[in-house]
C-alpha cells in the first residue's frame, strides 16, 4: 500500500500528465542526448547565449518598471535607477554588461557553428534562424544604446541612423522611419524604445522558439571530422544541463564583478543643440562597419563610397544567411566554398583590426 | 555663350540703375594722386598710395584730396599740389584731429556712411591726456593716426585694425611701453607688462573673452586718461557692479575718500590685478589689510575672522570634492552630490564677494549656508563610498556562493561520470 505522500505525488503527476502532457516532456528530456567528442565544448555556447538572453529579459523587465521613454525624462529616470532604486545600479550594469557579453557569445556561437559546418543539411533553417537571431541581437544593442539619452549615445545614433540613408532609392525613407523624422529627437527615442521592448522581443521570441524547436528536432550536429569516430554521448538532462549551469554560474559571477567594480557609466544628458563631442562611436560590435565607412573614399567609380560600403555590408549579411546554400554549391566547386570561408575570415580580420584605431581616436 | 551674352547685356542695363539708386558719392572721384604716387616708386611716396587701396575711406569713395587738399585731376605735380587749391601735404600732428573731425564730427555726413558711428571723438579727444598735451604743442603724444593708422585705415571691428579688440593693448604699448618716451612724460612704461600678468589679460587673451578689460575699457579710447582717484570705484564698478555697491556700503568708503585712496586699486592694484585670495586678509607678504590695520587692532581682527570663515568653507568644499571625486572614480552615480558642491561653491563666491562689505557679520549667512551644503555633499560622497564597499563585500559573498555552487556541481558531475559507463550511441 503506498504512503500518503507517495499517493499525493502520484495524484499530482497524474493531474499534470492529463493536463500538461508532463510524461511526454519528461520522456523527451530523457531521450535527448549530447554527443561527446573533442568539439563538445562549442555546444555550450548556444546554451550560454540563451542564458544571457534570459538575463537580459529579466533585468530589462526590472528596468522597464522605472524607465521613462521621453527626451525630457529618460536620462533622469536612468539616473534615478542608478542612484536611488535599491539594486537599480546592479540591474542596469548587468543589463549593459550582459548585452555586450550576449553579443560576444552569439558571435562566438555563430563562428563555431560556421567552422564546424553545423549548418549542413538538414540544419539549414536552424542556421537561418540563428543568423536572424544575430541580427536581432545587434538590433537590441543598437536600439538600447540610445535609451539612456546621453550625449555619446545621441550622437552615435545620429551617425548610425545616417547609415541606412546611403541605400539608393529607399535609404532616406528608411532613415526617416528609423528616426521618426528628419533628425534624432525625442520621437526617435520613443521609437527605439518601442523597438527595443516590444517589436524585437516579439520577433526574437518567435525566432528563438523556431531555433530551439529545430535544434530539438534535428539534435546536435556532429562535425564531419569526428563523425563516426565517437559513439559516446551523455544525457542532456541532467548531465549536460549541469555542465551548462557551471558556465551560467560563472557568467553570473563575471557580470556581478563587472557591475560592482565597473558600474556602467551614464555620462552627460544629450543636448541636441550642442555640437558633437569628440570620440563619438557606436558599440564595439558596430565599430568595424563604422571604421570601414570612414576609410572609404568619397567616390568609387562615380558612386558614393558610403553607398557602396552599405551595399557591401548588406551583401555580407545576405551571404551570412545564405551560407548553407553557398557551401552546398561549394561541394560541386571548391572555390565557392573557399569564398564562403574567406568571407567569414575577412569579417574576423576586420573585427580584430578595426576596433582598435576607432577606440584610440576619441 | 549665348546665355553669357544675355547676362552681360542685363548687367549692362542694370548698372546705370544701380548707380542712380546709390547714395550721393563724394565729389572728385578721379584720384590722379594714386597714379603718380604709385608710378614714382619712391619708398617715401608710393607706400601710402598702395595702402590707401584697402582703406575704409577709399572704399567709401573718398580720395587723397579730402585730407591732403590739392587737385587730383591735374596732370602736373605743381598744379595738383597747388596750395591755392588747399594742398597741405602731410598734415602736421596738430592738424590731424581737426582734419579727421571735419567729417567724423559731422553727424549729417557720418549718417550717410555709418549711422551708428559716434561723432564725439574729437570732443572726447580734447579732454584726453593726449589731446590736452597736443593742444600745448607736445607732438610726441598720440593723435588719430597714431592709433588708427594714416593710410589703410580699417574699421575698428576689423581684426586688421590696430585698435581692434585683440590689438588695442599692443597699440597702446607702442608708446606706453617706450621707456624713454614715458620717462619724458613722467609716466611708467610697464602697464602692458603688468596687465599681461593680470586676471584680465588671462581672461581676454588666454580664454579669448573679449568682454574682459583691455586699456580702453578703463581709460577710455578717444578721451583716454587715467581714472581719477575718486572715480576708480565707478570705473571698476562698470563690470564689478556688486563689489562696487558693497564697497560703497562698507566702513572703508568714507575713510578711503578722506584719505585720497583710489578705492579698488588700493588692494587690487591697477594693471597687475591678480586673482584675489584669502591671503589678502591674513598677515604676511600678500596681506592687504595689514598695510593699514596694525596687528591686534579691530580691523586686523575683523580681517582674520573673515579669512577664517572663508578658509573654513573652502576647506570643507575641498574635502567634499575629494570624497565625491573618489566616489565618481569608483563608478558611483554622483550627479546629485555634484549639484550640492556647485551650491557650496556658489555660497563661497558670495561670501568672498561680501568681503567688500568689510563686516564679518555680513558674510556669516553665506558661509553658514555654504558649510551646510558642503557638509551635505561630503556626507553624500561618504555614503557613496560606503555603498561601494557594501557592493564589493556583497560581490565577494555572492562570488563565494557561486563558487560553492560550481564546486558542488562539478562534484556531482564527476560522481555521475564515475558511476555511469560511457553510453554508446544508438
Amino acid at each position: 500500500m503506498p504512503e500518503p505522500s507517495e499517493a499525493r505525488e502520484g495524484r499530482l503527476r497524474a493531474w499534470a500528465r492529463d493536463r500538461l502532457g508532463w510524461d511526454e516532456l519528461a520522456h523527451m528530456a530523457a531521450k535527448k542526448r549530447v554527443p561527446v567528442h573533442r568539439y563538445t565544448l562549442f555546444y555550450y555556447l548556444g546554451g550560454m547565449a540563451l542564458f544571457l538572453f534570459l538575463v537580459q529579459v529579466a533585468t530589462g523587465i526590472l528596468l522597464l518598471l522605472y524607465y521613462r521613454p521621453s527626451a525630457a525624462e529618460a536620462f533622469e529616470s536612468v539616473q534615478y535607477v542608478m542612484a536611488d532604486v535599491p539594486f537599480g545600479w546592479l540591474m542596469r550594469s548587468i543589463h549593459s554588461w550582459g548585452a555586450n557579453l550576449f553579443v560576444a557569445v552569439v558571435f562566438a556561437h555563430l563562428i563555431s557553428v560556421f567552422f564546424l559546418k553545423a549548418y549542413r543539411a538538414p540544419r539549414e533553417v536552424t542556421w537561418v534562424t540563428g543568423a536572424i537571431l544575430l541580427f536581432l541581437a545587434l538590433g537590441f544593442g543598437f536600439s538600447g544604446y540610445l535609451l539612456p539619452w546621453n550625449t555619446l549615445a545621441f550622437f552615435a545614433t545620429k551617425v548610425g541612423t545616417d547609415v541606412p540613408a546611403q541605400i539608393p532609392g529607399i535609404g532616406h525613407l528608411l532613415s526617416r522611419i528609423l528616426r521618426g523624422g528628419s533628425d534624432v529627437t525625442g520621437a526617435t527615442l520613443s521609437r527605439f524604445y518601442g523597438i527595443h521592448v516590444a517589436i524585437l522581443p516579439a520577433i526574437t521570441t518567435l525566432m528563438l522558439g523556431a531555433h530551439l524547436l529545430l535544434v530539438q528536432r534535428h539534435g546536435m550536429s556532429v562535425p564531419r571530422s569526428v563523425e563516426g569516430k565517437t559513439r559516446r554521448s551523455i544525457p542532456f538532462v541532467p548531465d549536460f544541463l549541469m555542465r551548462d549551469m557551471v558556465g551560467w554560474l560563472a557568467a553570473v559571477g563575471i557580470l556581478a564583478a563587472l557591475a560592482a567594480f565597473f558600474p556602467w557609466e551614464l555620462g552627460v544628458k544629450a543636448d541636441p543643440f550642442a555640437s558633437a563631442p569628440a570620440g563619438i562611436r557606436p558599440e564595439w560590435y558596430f565599430l568595424w562597419m563604422f571604421q570601414g565607412l570612414k576609410y572609404l573614399p568619397s567616390k568609387i567609380f562615380g558612386i558614393p563610397g558610403e553607398t557602396l560600403g552599405v551595399l557591401f555590408f548588406g551583401a555580407l549579411g545576405a551571404a551570412l544567411v545564405a551560407v548553407p546554400w553557398l557551401d552546398r554549391r561549394g561541394r560541386r566547386g571548391i572555390a565557392v566554398a573557399a569564398v564562403a570561408v574567406l568571407t567569414a575570415a575577412a569579417i574576423l580580420t576586420v573585427l580584430a583590426l578595426l576596433p582598435v584605431p576607432g577606440a584610440e581616436k576619441p | 555663350m549665348r546665355s553669357r551674352l544675355v547676362v552681360l547685356a542685363l548687367l549692362g542695363l542694370a548698372a546705370p540703375c544701380a548707380r542712380a539708386q546709390a547714395p550721393a558719392k563724394p565729389p572728385a572721384a578721379i584720384n590722379g594722386c594714386v597714379d603718380c604716387h604709385l608710378a614714382l616708386d619712391d619708398p617715401r611716396i608710393s607706400p601710402p598710395a598702395k595702402l590707401f587701396a584697402d582703406d575704409v575711406h577709399a572704399k567709401a569713395g573718398f580720395t587723397c584730396v579730402f585730407c591732403h587738399g590739392g587737385d587730383a585731376r591735374q596732370e602736373y605735380q605743381e598744379d595738383a599740389h597747388d596750395p591755392k587749391k588747399g594742398f597741405i601735404g602731410k598734415p602736421k600732428p596738430q592738424q590731424i584731429p581737426e582734419l579727421c573731425g571735419k567729417c567724423h564730427s559731422d553727424a549729417a555726413l557720418m549718417k550717410q556712411y555709418d549711422p551708428s558711428q559716434r561723432v564725439d571723438q574729437l570732443t572726447e579727444y580734447r579732454t584726453s591726456g593726449h589731446g590736452k598735451a597736443l593742444a600745448k604743442g607736445d607732438t610726441t603724444v598720440a593723435e588719430c593716426a597714431s592709433c588708427h593708422g594714416a593710410h589703410g585705415i580699417q574699421p575698428v571691428k576689423d581684426s586688421r585694425s590696430p585698435v581692434s579688440a585683440t590689438k588695442v593693448a599692443e597699440t597702446c604699448n607702442h608708446c606706453h611701453g617706450n621707456a624713454a618716451l614715458m620717462a619724458a612724460h613722467e609716466l611708467p612704461s610697464d602697464p602692458y607688462e603688468k596687465w599681461s600678468r593680470s586676471v584680465h589679460y588671462r581672461a581676454r587673451v588666454e580664454k579669448a573673452d573679449l568682454s574682459a578689460p583691455t586699456c580702453n575699457s578703463c581709460h577710455g579710447n578717444h578721451g583716454a586718461a587715467p581714472p581719477q582717484v575718486g572715480s576708480v570705484v565707478n570705473v571698476c564698478g562698470t563690470c564689478h557692479v556688486t563689489f562696487a555697491d558693497q564697497f560703497k556700503l562698507s566702513p572703508h568708503w568714507e575713510p578711503f575718500k578722506d584719505m585720497g585712496l583710489p578705492g579698488c586699486v588700493t588692494c587690487h592694484e591697477n594693471h597687475e590685478i591678480v586673482k584675489p585670495s584669502e591671503a589678502f586678509l591674513a598677515e604676511g607678504e600678500q596681506s592687504k589689510c595689514s598695510s593699514c590695520h596694525e596687528a591686534g587692532s579691530a580691523g586686523a581682527r575683523a580681517a582674520a575672522e573673515m579669512r577664517a570663515d572663508l578658509v573654513g568653507l573652502d576647506g570643507e568644499i575641498r574635502r567634499a570634492e575629494r570624497l565625491v571625486d573618489r566616489a565618481e572614480e569608483a563608478g558611483m552615480e554622483v550627479s546629485k552630490v555634484r549639484f550640492d558642491l556647485v551650491a557650496a561653491s556658489n555660497a563661497l563666491t558670495r561670501a568672498r564677494s561680501e568681503v567688500h562689505l568689510f563686516r564679518p557679520s555680513a558674510m556669516h549667512g553665506a558661509v553658514a549656508e555654504g558649510l551646510a551644503v558642503a557638509r551635505k555633499a561630503a556626507a553624500g560622497g561618504e555614503a557613496r563610498l560606503k555603498e561601494r564597499d557594501f557592493r564589493q563585500r556583497g560581490l565577494f559573498v555572492s562570488l563565494g556562493l557561486i563558487l560553492l555552487s560550481i564546486v558542488a556541481l562539478v562534484v556531482v558531475i564527476r560522481e555521475r561520470d564515475r558511476r555511469s559507463s560511457p553510453h554508446p550511441e544508438d
